[in-house]
């Protein structure tokens, strides 16, 4: 068959390809898939016959584009969070407990440590941090009224900080994650180390002690669980590259980012949590520190519960 | 054929074909897309210093749009604008998943997200070492997620048969000979006359012409194939 006949036989079926591909009017998506293998048929007869290049180049055109519309049209899954959240995300991480533990120990280990070294001797807070930092935490919680735990600034100010400042943290550490694990980890040693330092020195001064206590007791529960859990994200990337099993090195690291995704979305949407509270309800002044225990203490609590009990197959046998 | 393009086989049993897109270009990408996140930031501070005034409530919301413009600019513009920010727009790239359709959410975000370990010790070091060992260029960002950034289509318009006498070959050509004398027929049009009458040159054997009579005979002959 010459081209022109060819041409002058599926010009119709071409038009049509188009119109469904610009989304007319005229256009029954229930005909695309019959279509589309028509059209997959005529560039493939096109190449056969060695019909010109204009002709192939635009049959290849559509296909391509009407090959994107059929396959990559997400299918609608609107409980996906939903389900990610509730079970995929504590689910994952219980697989991953000895990464878990890892992580857990890096940070807590490193807290414990350095904060008990300070409690002993304080003298060894200067080694970690310098004398300004120090004085200037020491006033941000010496405040009696008013707001705790800042330099100034308003609520809603601070809450963009926060924001800002520990997602980003909370998603560099992820990052970092890829080499190894190793930047990961020392992200989680050297926010442990931080907050060790800060809280032992804090707590050996009656006049910052409560204050500092009922500051990070409720949003601590939120932050530092997002920030191990990226961690802990980051940290399963790096080994999977490290030790891909049976699998090529890519394919292992695709796989472990599938895996990993629902933990980084919760470890985010945790963060954002911990903002919320650290700009609206740690800081302000006027609610008692007991208040302020009892609902960090039912937040703990209520973390742990959720990773250790959420998402749990009613029926084993299932 | 030994050019840079990556062959996807569908279902149909149709080679696709894919043009993988080098650092160079997507460096001045990502040059275009810094300029207009800056630009972006600058509007957003002007608006909130407007709104507010020197009022620190102003540096929260100021600071809450720096961190979506960021992170979730990028993300964004790939899940609903076809896988191109502005800079891959302009530079005519696109994101697509290793199977050559669009990005979801979850590969745009875990590629944007890597960008941090791809800039790592400097200046997208990694990303580039990554990019210059893959055949395919791919970051260590498209590694994980399983994208590809490549060169997009753009939608071709067919050309019009040569409208002309058709003339039988003295012989018959291969589909690939019959395939390269319709390419130099159509793209004739777009060389300067020299250049093509050179290249009609070459046809000697087969029109016994030379020059622009050569050419006239070509095209005859194209369109005793098309017709």
């Amino acid at each position: 068959m010459k081209q022109k006949q060819f041409e002058a036989q599926y010009g119709a079926l071409w038009e049509q390809i188009t119109q469904q591909l610009d989304g007319g009017k005229g256009a029954d998506p229930t005909h695309f898939p019959a279509q589309y293998r028509q059209l997959c048929q005529c560039l493939a007869l096109a190449r056969q016959r060695g019909y010109s290049p204009s002709l192939t180049d635009y049959l290849h055109g559509q296909v391509l584009a009407a090959h994107r519309r059929l396959y990559g049209t997400p299918a609608e899954r609107p409980l996906t969070l939903r389900h990610w959240l509730g079970r995929e995300l504590p689910q994952r991480v219980r697989q991953e407990w000895r990464l878990l533990l890892l992580a857990l120990l890096a940070f807590w280990g490193s807290t414990l440590l350095v904060g008990l070294l300070v409690a002993h001797d304080p003298q060894w807070a200067y080694s970690f941090s310098s004398a300004g930092e120090l004085s200037q935490y020491q006033s941000m919680y010496a405040a009696n009224k008013g707001k705790l735990g800042r330099t100034g600034g308003e609520d809603i100010a601070m809450f963009g900080f926060y924001i800002w400042n520990n997602v980003s943290i909370c998603f560099r550490t992820f990052a970092g994650g890829l080499f190894l694990g190793i930047p990961a980890l020392i992200s989680l040693v050297g926010n442990g180390i931080h907050g060790g330092v800060i809280a032992a020195w804090l707590s050996q001064f009656d006049i910052t002690r409560i204050n500092f206590w009922s500051f990070v007791v409720t949003h601590s529960s939120f932050e530092l669980t997002g920030l191990i859990l990226s961690g802990l994200a980051g940290m399963r990337l790096g080994l999977s590259w490290l030790n891909p099993g049976r699998l090529s090195r890519r394919q292992a690291l695709m796989l472990a980012s599938q895996r990993m995704y629902p933990v980084l979305v919760g470890a985010a949407l945790l963060t954002v949590l911990a903002a919320f509270f650290e700009a609206f309800w740690s800081a302000a002044g006027t609610i008692p520190p007991a208040a302020k225990f009892t609902v960090g203490g039912i937040c703990w609590a209520a973390v742990i519960a959720f990773f250790a009990l959420a998402g749990r197959e009613r029926h084993a046998a299932r | 054929m030994l050019d840079g393009r990556l062959s996807l086989l569908t279902p149909e049993g149709i080679s696709l074909a894919l043009t993988p897109a080098g650092p160079g270009r997507r460096a001045l990408a990502w040059g275009i897309d810094l300029a207009a996140w800056s630009l972006a930031v600058i509007l957003l501070n002007m608006l909130v210093a407007l709104l507010f005034g020197t009022d620190s409530t102003g540096r929260g919301f100021y600071l809450a749009g720096l961190f979506l413009t960021y992170w979730g600019y990028p993300v964004f513009c790939e899940v609903y604008c076809g896988g191109r920010t502005l800079g891959k727009r302009w530079m005519g790239l696109e994101v697509v998943r290793a199977d050559g359709l669009p990005v979801g959410w979850r590969e745009s975000v875990l590629r944007n997200l890597l960008l941090a370990a791809d800039f790592l010790p400097f200046l997208y070091a990694c990303g580039l070492v990554s990019m210059l060992c893959d055949r395919q260029f791919r970051r260590l960002g498209d590694l994980v997620a399983g994208t590809l950034v490549i060169y997009r289509t753009q939608p071709k318009r067919r050309a019009a048969v040569a409208d002309v006498a058709p003339q039988p070959l003295p012989w018959p050509l291969s589909p690939r000979e019959q395939r390269a004398l319709l390419d130099l027929v159509e793209r004739a049009g777009r060389l300067s006359p020299e250049r093509a009458h050179e290249l009609a040159d070459l046809a000697e054997p087969l029109t016994g012409l030379r020059g622009a009579a050569s050419l006239a005979r070509l095209r005859a002959f194209a369109a005793g194939l098309t017709r």
